[in-house]
């Protein structure tokens, strides 16, 4: 037999997995330090790709003048200055996206609680459908 | 006010009906708007600089999401730009993968306005983009709207420039670079703009979020007249020669539209027909979910203008006369 109910919240829940919950569910099944560690990861990477090209900009820009102070300069000490701002980038960087996505997930977590609670009833009513 | 309510009601109710081709016409115009815009400003390349190749691209943006048109216009300008001069497409090249590295895999729903800024640049209202996203955005807007007035000033000096790049020798790369990214960096109108499209966007969220009556208008009208004095004070502070009659008739025409737009779309909940499936152990579900909408059209009253022709009021009459 077909339940009018059932088949209500079940479309309500399709609906909900198919747009707005489609990202909350897939955040939904990781566990928190897993989902930030991941997200955190990739938001390093990015970013030492991107401090990568502007330092390939910053050789460019003047490297005429660069090639002939390469051999005045102190190379270890430049070497440090740019591995000093490239952690400086990166940890800046790392940090904002740890936020971000820790308060994405709190809120992913907050918005499936809804979703879980209608899974909980219909399998209740499951249940009291075949008794 | 009623016949703009029930407008309103016939617009949901004609949304919700044929959602399935508005969505795909309005990107698609979008698409094809913006990459018409490209040909016409950057047209070196001419094998794409052909209406059929624009017309093929928008119809595919029409079915593809939202940010497909962002990667497609990126593209166009790459391409365009390849031709003109390798340098020149290095530079732009670079900031777009920052922007996209640094920011855009932070937030994907707001990309769009990276494209619909530089269109509105052209068009002479800019100021709309931010007004309306402190509407329906967040504080972290400022950073989309930051990254399409960089988009915008970027190609404009390109465009303004193209002559002088052109004139200088192949060899000339090193000298190329510079003259390019000098003139990016030091673009003091750029800086002005994003400050006053940033404080714009963070002040219309703020105030649009108070219990106050009538935030949304209020929110706008204070967005419009912050953007006008940052813009108007930064080009006292740096000189860049604004256009003062330029930007407050932008504003004004920007702030009537975001209040048609804010009646229209913001404030309404566009519900679509939505067609779901699922299954438990004894059915399929192929569920099509329809919005309910009901149409409140303007009561009609029936004045009546002609005699009545019932026997009591007559014969009372006759009564009166009689007595």
């Amino acid at each position: 037999m077909l339940n009018e109910e059932r088949i209500i919240l079940m479309t309500q829940m399709a609906s909900y997995e198919a747009n707005e919950g489609k990202k909350n569910v897939a955040i939904g099944s990781y566990f928190r330090s897993d989902y930030i560690g991941w997200q955190v990861l990739k938001s390093i990477i990015s970013a030492t790709i991107a401090f990568v090209v502007v330092f390939a900009m910053y050789i460019f820009y003047d490297f005429e003048i660069f090639m002939m102070e390469i051999y005045k300069m102190d190379l270890l000490e430049f070497a440090k200055n740019v591995l000093f701002n490239y952690l400086k980038t990166v940890g800046v960087y790392a940090l904002i996206s740890y936020l971000v996505y820790s308060f994405r997930y709190s809120r992913a977590k907050k918005s499936l609680r809804l979703y879980y609670m209608n899974l909980h009833k219909l399998a209740g009513m499951y249940k009291s459908g075949r008794s | 006010m009623t016949t703009l309510l029930v407008a309103k009601q016939i617009l949901m109710a004609i949304y919700s009906k044929y959602e399935v081709y508005i969505t795909p016409l309005l990107k698609f115009l979008l698409a094809l708007v913006t990459l018409l815009m490209i040909n016409s400003r950057l047209g070196y390349m001419e094998n794409i600089d052909k209406l059929t190749v624009v017309l093929i691209v928008a119809l595919m943006c029409s079915f593809m999401p939202m940010n497909f048109i962002v990667v497609a216009a990126a593209a166009f300008t790459m391409l365009h730009l390849y031709k003109f001069n390798l340098e020149t497409a290095l530079v732009i090249g670079v900031g777009f993968l920052l922007m996209f590295l640094l920011y855009i895999r932070f937030s994907p729903k707001d990309t769009v306005v990276i494209v619909l800024l530089p269109v509105c640049f052209l068009m002479k209202i800019p100021y709309v983009i931010p007004i309306s996203m402190g509407l329906v955005g967040t504080p972290a807007s400022a950073v989309s709207v930051a990254c399409g007035v960089m988009v915008y000033y970027m190609l404009h000096y390109v465009i303004q420039n193209a002559t002088v790049i052109a004139a200088m020798a192949d060899e000339e790369t090193a000298a190329k670079l510079k003259f390019l990214i000098d003139g990016l960096l030091s673009n003091k109108e750029m800086v002005i703009t994003i400050a006053a499209f940033a404080v714009t966007v963070i002040l219309v969220y703020i105030i649009r979020r108070l219990s106050i009556d009538y935030a949304w208008t209020i929110a706008m009208a204070a967005g419009a007249v912050v953007n006008i004095m940052v813009l108007l004070v930064g080009d006292l502070m740096f000189d860049t020669n604004v256009a003062l009659f330029g930007v407050i008739l932008g504003t004004i025409i920007s702030f009537l539209l975001v209040l048609v737009l804010q009646f229209f779309v913001f404030n309404v909940d566009y519900s679509r027909t939505e067609k779901v499936q699922f299954e438990d152990d004894e059915y399929y579900y192929y569920v099509k979910a329809v919005p309910k909408v009901t149409v409140a059209r303007a009561e009609k009253k029936v004045k009546q203008i002609n005699t009545q022709r019932n026997a009591r009021p007559v014969q009372r009459t006759r009564s009166t006369h009689e007595s």
